[in-house]
């Protein structure tokens, strides 16, 4: 399971870090190609695609790590095993929300079909898929949780909760 | 029957502890299944509000305020603030205030203005003799002028939201940014004077100017973010990366104090930050969507003109509204969902949107410092190791203080529109 998790956790950190990269690299483009004759047309919207990709890699990170932001101030004041178990309900319907709406984001990658964008001529099938991919992210990451908390091999505290305490 | 299930779920799933941008979408996912409206529309709405051309300026902000804390700024803004003002009653804690101030035009968020100056200053103080309490409160008060002095995420949000120019907001909140460190600075002057805090002794010109060119090369990122957003040289995501270049280049080879092989778990842990913002403005569009479509703000604006169409009365209602909101929701959550209503109802009664927002996002800003949820607050007296009540206490002079600024800003619109109606018109 936890080395499941970290396999997990260094493909996500890989693929957020080539987006970051792709999204600097396009924007220095841009900028450089400007001051010396006229910046590329594709720059702009290969940076908009690489901030999308940034989220949805991103987002399962930011949830194990707590910088999806929780009010959890009234939770993890309750007595007893209470806060455990709300966490334990938190990445339960994060999960159900994120099981729910895969069939729906594919759907909306499936949209994408009948379109390509105006600049790079892609197929916004592969746009669209961030999106798919944002709720894939998401999902993993909170059943991971979910699991790690049933077999008792995790609290369900976020990483920055764990550094606080 | 739908708004009421959105709302029902929205609450008790922000109360037993979900995070607020899983809790947008859950409540939306019920609202759409109540409804019977297909559920595509959420993947929809959420692509459309992260396709946003502003919001690509926010991890370019977040990579260089980040590069910059880790590359060596924070001693060295320090000491210049402390040659400043360190000489006066209450030095340290004015320094405090000040380097706050000088931060803030380099980072775009409170909480990372709150942990690396509150890291240095807060045990820097308590040695000097300050009570711990105090030292934690002027902190955690202080570091609210990040957000409101450019760059700022919050402001970009609400370019986003908006469609101001990010440029115009960024101006907007400079004045009061300032405005309100200084307010704070009379406000720790009158106390420091009350309690006998010490003061130190006066270093000369010498070292200001000495500590001046060490903090230089930080202090220029303000001015290149400025510029570039002013001469129309750049967008607001070019000037973010360029910012990063600048930053990864003062402090890897002018401080030297950045460790090159940081730098890509640097931007990975900002990609990550960034995608936690991102996300929230994805699912909130989506939510937002459902209010628009039920017409919410239209509601609000009506129920509110119903009792007064007065503009002062109208501010003052607003500004109520959002510190009470701002003390229990996390501040761009707030923001992003609360925003276009009173927008709305903020133009109904003909308030320039520009100076709206300015006072928006310092009211919200405020709710940083504020129990139950100041995250500011909980960093501070995490760092000064306090209980919260002793810090919250401390705090209420500063919350005062902020408030009257807010006053001001929100009963003057010049505080807010003058500068960017002069630089950018």
């Amino acid at each position: 399971m936890h080395k499941l998790e970290t396999v997990v956790v260094a493909i996500s950190r890989i693929c957020v870090g080539i987006a970051f990269t792709v999204l600097i690299v396009a924007v220095l483009i841009q900028v450089f190609g400007r001051s010396f004759s006229v910046s590329p047309i594709w720059t702009e919207e290969l940076t908009r695609f690489a901030l999308l990709y940034l989220c949805a890699f991103g987002i399962g990170l930011a949830w194990r790590s707590g910088d999806l932001v929780n009010v959890d101030i009234f939770c993890e004041s309750l007595p007893g095993p209470w806060p455990r178990r709300l966490r334990f309900v938190s990445a339960l319907c994060t999960s159900l929300l994120c099981a729910v709406l895969l069939m729906p984001a594919w759907k909306f990658v499936s949209i994408g079909a009948f379109q390509t964008s105006p600049a790079m001529s892609v197929q916004m099938t592969y746009v669209h898929l961030s999106v798919f991919v944002l709720i894939a992210s998401l999902l993993v990451f909170s059943l991971l949780r979910v699991v790690s908390m049933l077999l008792g091999k995790d609290d369900g505290l976020a990483l920055n909760r764990k550094a606080d305490l | 029957m739908g708004l009421i299930v959105l709302a029902s779920v929205f609450f008790l799933a922000l109360l037993i502890g979900i995070p607020v941008a899983v809790t947008l979408g859950v409540a939306s996912l019920c609202y759409l299944l109540v409804m019977d409206i297909p559920i595509v529309v959420m993947p929809q709405k959420m692509y459309a509000g992260l396709d946003v051309f502003v919001l690509l300026s926010i991890p370019g902000f977040i990579l260089a305020g980040n590069l910059m804390n880790q590359g060596g700024i924070t001693e060295r803004i320090i000491r210049f603030a402390n040659a400043l003002v360190g000489w006066i009653r209450g030095g340290l804690a004015l320094t405090n205030v000040g380097a706050s101030m000088l931060f803030g035009g380099i980072t775009g968020t409170a909480v990372a203005d709150a942990a690396s100056i509150g890291g240095v200053m807060i045990p820097g103080m308590k040695k000097s003799g300050y009570p711990a309490d105090f030292s934690a409160a002027v902190t955690a008060a202080s570091s609210t002028v990040g957000p409101i002095i450019p760059p700022s995420v919050p402001m970009i949000i609400v370019g986003a939201l908006s469609g101001i120019s990010v440029g115009k907001m960024f101006l907007a909140g400079a004045v009061p940014g300032v405005l309100m460190g200084f307010a704070m600075m009379i406000t720790t002057y009158i106390i420091a004077r009350r309690r006998g805090f010490p003061k130190q002794p006066w270093l000369g010109a010498s070292e200001i100017a000495k500590s001046f060119s060490g903090a230089f090369w930080a202090l220029a990122m303000t001015v290149i973010i400025i510029y570039g957003l002013l001469s129309g040289l750049a967008t607001p995501t070019e000037t973010a990366v360029i910012a990063s270049i600048y930053a990864f280049v003062v402090g890897a080879f002018v401080y030297r104090e950045l460790p090159i092989k940081q730098v890509p778990r640097i931007l990975v842990d900002s990609a990550i930050s960034s995608a936690g913002i991102l996300a929230l403005v994805g699912f909130a569009n989506v939510f937002g969507w459902i209010l628009v479509s039920e017409r919410i703000p239209q509601m609000i604006a009506d129920a509110v003109l119903s009792i007064t169409d007065n503009k002062f009365a109208v501010i003052l209602m607003i500004n109520i509204l959002l510190l009470i909101i701002g003390m229990f929701m996390e501040t761009i959550a707030a923001l992003i969902i609360l925003f276009v209503p009173l927008l709305t109802l903020a133009q109904a009664v003909g308030i320039d949107p520009l100076h709206f927002a300015t006072f928006a996002v310092l009211n919200l800003m405020i709710g940083l410092t504020t129990p139950p949820l100041g995250v500011c607050l909980f960093v501070c007296a995490n760092i000064a190791k306090q209980p919260l009540m002793p810090v919250v206490k401390a705090i209420l002079p500063f919350l005062f203080t902020n408030i009257a600024v807010l006053l001001l800003v929100s009963y003057v619109p010049a505080i807010a529109t003058w500068l960017p109606s002069v630089l950018m018109p």
